[in-house]
């Protein structure tokens, strides 16, 4: 895999994460001050343009890749995502779905790396 | 550390939880439908327009070319509206490793539709997603409980 390529793949996750926690940040947004606040849509319209670039990204890294091979590099985002809500969104993180949450980004890797 | 048991932040919206078609673990299913057939749409849309001796054809846009890519698209969308309304209900610290459940089901439906193969490596990292995600269901299945 050349240098450009997983320059590519950690844009993209990172777009794709972002996106994640945007679109959680929205939806928190729209219970407490309704769905057409300004904030609420900001918000979203944030999430939707990372996740449009996350989307082209994902269709270049496709023309090069077979899908059951470049997908589980998703798979990595877990971990991040997990981390950043508990942090960003201050949401709970239990051991158990820690531990759940590890098993799940270690049976990606695994397949990544086959 | 909070026990499996304690509250999960984000999971206030519980007195007003929809039933049946709305309920957010049946839209929960439907998303994790929609997520495996449009990667399925978009590597077939993909490939059939591939054109890598391009250098931007990183950023895919020569895949639009392709009618299975707006098929696509067209079940993202659907499916992004979907995310959203699961979103309003279920933590994101719990939605998004259940929805890894695609980390299995994609390599499976590659290799039965597309006919990818399959190493026996990737079959234990599918397995290790399995067991993952059957450890992550018992605090989904706590929140349940509690919504």
């Amino acid at each position: 895999m050349s240098a450009i390529a997983i320059a590519i793949i950690l844009v993209w996750l990172a777009t794709f994460v972002s996106g994640q926690l945007l679109f959680k940040r929205a939806m928190d947004l729209s219970s407490k001050v309704g769905f057409r606040n300004r904030r609420t849509i900001s918000t979203l319209g944030i999430g939707i343009l990372v996740m449009t670039l996350s989307f082209c990204l994902n269709l270049g890294l496709l023309q090069r890749f077979d899908l059951s091979y470049l997908y589980p590099f998703q798979g990595s985002s877990i971990i991040i995502i997990a981390v950043l809500a508990a942090i960003i969104l201050k949401e709970t993180l239990t051991p158990r779905l820690i531990v759940g949450t590890l098993l799940i980004a270690a049976g990606v890797a695994l397949v990544s790396m086959s | 550390m909070p026990s499996d048991r304690q509250s999960y932040a984000g999971a206030d919206r519980t007195s007003d939880r929809p039933t049946g078609f709305r309920n957010p673990w049946f839209q929960f299913v439907l998303n994790i439908i929609g997520v495996v057939i449009y990667e399925l749409l978009l590597k077939a849309g993909a490939a059939a327009t591939a054109d890598p001796a391009k250098s931007w054809s990183w950023i895919g846009i020569n895949a639009l070319a392709s009618p299975l890519t707006w098929l696509g698209i067209a079940v993202i969308i659907i499916d992004l509206v979907i995310w959203l309304y699961i979103l309003k209900y279920i933590p994101l610290s719990i939605a998004f490793p259940l929805s890894r459940t695609v980390d299995a089901l994609v390599p499976i439906s590659c290799w039965l539709i597309l006919k990818e193969a399959i190493s026996p490596l990737r079959w234990c990292g599918i397995a290790l997603v399995i067991i993952g995600l059957v450890v992550v269901a018992k605090p989904a299945a706590e929140l349940e409980e509690r919504l």
